[in-house]
């Protein structure tokens, strides 16, 4: 929460994440270049440069494909949620690999001649018309870039200084950068291999990246609600001191409340900081926490507690034949809604 | 009336997950340690052959030098090749030697540098200066080979750079090598068309254009592709010669 930027410092649970991560990347490439490449049925040995660009790019590759699956695994199954969260680390790490990756080609395919290294890159295929033969050179920098650009603002200062939305829409060219990877992949190596194998991993890691997104897409909208009034639940049904939360449209849900005994509120499920799962957050001294960073609003109006400045929108709720209904449409960030108070149900202080 | 709480673990992002999560989470990291090493296992080792092309080590040979549409010796004498074999002559890294040639053109010079070989595809990078090439006054009889012509073909196969192809770089061939085969075709080293069928019992053919010159710029958005090309066949010594008519070019896949 913030007054002024104050980034999370790290911490044992960090560490353990990357220290997963890492092993995951020692274990791929030492498994690659010290007992794959020696089982590879060939006359002479395959250059060590195109061995460790190989190791390093496919590398960079399937880690780009984890990294896009776990967003959508976490919307299908809560488990993964803290998988999700540090997943900025996982992409950091990811572009490290893919930087280790351009360099071996760029200091391999592109050097010992007398044109710049730079210029080579740019200008020994521009066959820009074509697409077997299409520079995948340019696919891979341009893909490169962006992975770069998302490493240097994955920071919470990044976070905080361009505000939620810019920075999620920046960080959505994760996508493009993974078609254009995709493109340079199969545009490329793909077209020179004759064993499937490879094939066959790669099609089953782009295929999977987009079947968990259509199916969370899918269970989303199957989730989300129709009509002015939404019907939530009975609200003996909702736990003293949680939430219930509600999909109302394919990218929005509210989270309502229970809390003082017989008191309901609503407000969007989403944090104001990193757009945290706020229902699935507890009541911690009188305001929702969010399971992410412990970001705090209150219950009545969706402000963080003063000195805070978050705000998230609020919606207003009410009771129809024993039901708890809540309206379509939210409120303003902020703005204020007495709770619903059910009666025949116990008030506890 | 009221739910009880549920017993599903809450934990804020930045500290340590809820202790009932672990297993779940430890189960993750395993698969994903399971994965990384049967993946990597699985693409390092069904890479394909790069062919049987590679650096030799040393070699001088004597014969007569032609230059065009690239450098070629056509070997009079040798240890390391067989009299008779016509050999592409190439520079270090992706440089031709087309300069260094031009002037000897037709004479019986020597040459020292690396051998490089795939099949019956010959190649030497030559050692810089006059060292690389040199006249070889009276050393040896010869002259240079008579042109055979096979005839018009129309031959389906690849254009790679030489250099690559025989040996400098494994694999040296392919769409991954594109942009390498480019420079180095710019660069002056002689590119080489493989055929997917043999004429006059070779499958690898030095690339000239219609009129017999070096390949055309344009033709480079061909490389690495498989293609079809059109064009009058030579035999040249040891080595066949596709001269390529650039409007018959497309791409056979």
């Amino acid at each position: 929460m913030s007054v002024k930027y104050t980034p999370v410092q790290w911490n044992p649970n960090k560490w353990v994440y990357d220290a997963v991560l890492l092993a995951i990347v020692a274990i791929y490439i030492s498994v690659f270049l010290r007992l794959g490449a020696a089982e590879a049925d060939v006359s002479r040995p395959i250059d060590g440069a195109v061995l460790r660009m190989r190791a390093f790019g496919t590398c960079a590759f399937f880690m780009l494909s984890a990294i896009l699956c776990i967003g959508p695994l976490a919307r299908l199954d809560d488990r993964f949620l803290p998988i999700l969260y540090n997943r900025r680390h996982f992409g950091v790490l990811t572009a490290i690999v893919a930087w280790t990756h351009a360099t071996y080609v760029y200091n391999w395919y592109f050097n010992f001649s007398q044109i710049n290294r730079l210029e080579a890159l740019l200008s020994s295929n521009t066959a820009f018309g074509q697409i077997l033969g299409f520079p995948i050179e340019a696919l891979g920098v341009f893909a490169f870039v962006i992975l770069l650009i998302l490493a240097a603002t994955s920071h919470d200062f990044w976070l905080s200084f361009l505000g939620a939305p810019l920075w999620k829409r920046l960080h959505l060219l994760i996508y493009l950068a993974y078609g254009a990877l995709v493109a340079h992949v199969a545009l490329g190596y793909l077209q020179d291999t004759e064993n499937p194998t490879f094939a066959l991993l790669f099609s089953a890691a782009a295929l999977g990246v987009v079947g968990l997104h259509v199916a969370a897409w899918q269970v989303g909208r199957m989730r989300s609600a129709k009509g002015e009034w939404v019907a939530v639940c009975a609200p003996g049904d909702i736990a003293e001191g949680r939430a219930r939360i509600v999909q109302l449209g394919p990218k929005e849900r509210v989270a309502i409340f229970r809390y003082d005994g017989n008191r309901f509120s609503a407000i969007s499920n989403a944090c104001a900081h990193q757009n945290g799962p706020l229902g699935e957050g507890r009541i911690l001294d009188g305001c929702v926490t969010c399971p992410w960073h412990g970001f705090q609003y209150r219950m009545a109006d969706g402000c963080a507690p003063a000195p805070f400045t978050e705000k998230v929108p609020t919606y207003d709720l009410r009771l129809e034949d024993g039901q708890l209904m809540v309206q379509r449409h939210a409120n303003p960030p902020g703005t204020a809604v007495d709770p619903l108070a059910v009666t025949g149900m116990e008030a506890t202080p | 009336m009221s739910a009880k709480p549920d017993d599903t673990p809450f934990f804020i992002g930045w500290a340590t997950p809820d202790r009932r999560l672990w297993p779940f989470l430890i189960a993750v990291a395993v698969m994903a340690f399971v994965a990384a090493f049967s993946v990597s296992y699985l693409v390092a080792a069904t890479q394909d052959d790069p062919g049987n092309g590679g650096r030799m080590g040393p070699v001088q040979a004597v014969g007569v030098l032609q230059t065009q549409p690239y450098p070629v010796l056509h070997v009079l004498q040798s240890e390391q090749l067989a009299v008779g074999t016509t050999v592409l002559l190439m520079g270090q890294g992706k440089n031709g030697v087309q300069g260094r040639a031009d002037p000897l053109d037709g004479q019986i010079v020597r040459v020292n540098g690396v051998r490089l070989n795939r099949g019956e595809l010959n190649g030497i990078i030559l050692r810089g200066g006059s060292n690389g090439v040199m006249v070889a006054d009276g050393e040896v009889e010869g002259a240079m080979p008579v042109t055979e012509d096979l005839g018009r073909w129309r031959l389906t196969g690849e254009i790679c750079d030489g250099n690559c192809l025989a040996g400098s770089m494994r694999p040296g061939t392919g769409l991954a090598h594109r942009a390498c085969a480019n420079l180095c075709i710019l660069g002056g080293l002689p590119p080489v068309f493989v055929a997917t069928d043999s004429v006059g019992g070779s499958e690898f053919f030095l690339v000239a254009d219609a009129d017999g010159g070096p390949m055309p710029d344009e033709m480079l958005d061909y490389t690495a592709l498989l293609i079809e090309a059109e064009g009058r066949v030579e035999r040249r010594g040891g080595m066949n010669v596709f001269l390529i008519d650039a409007a018959s070019v497309e791409l056979a896949r």
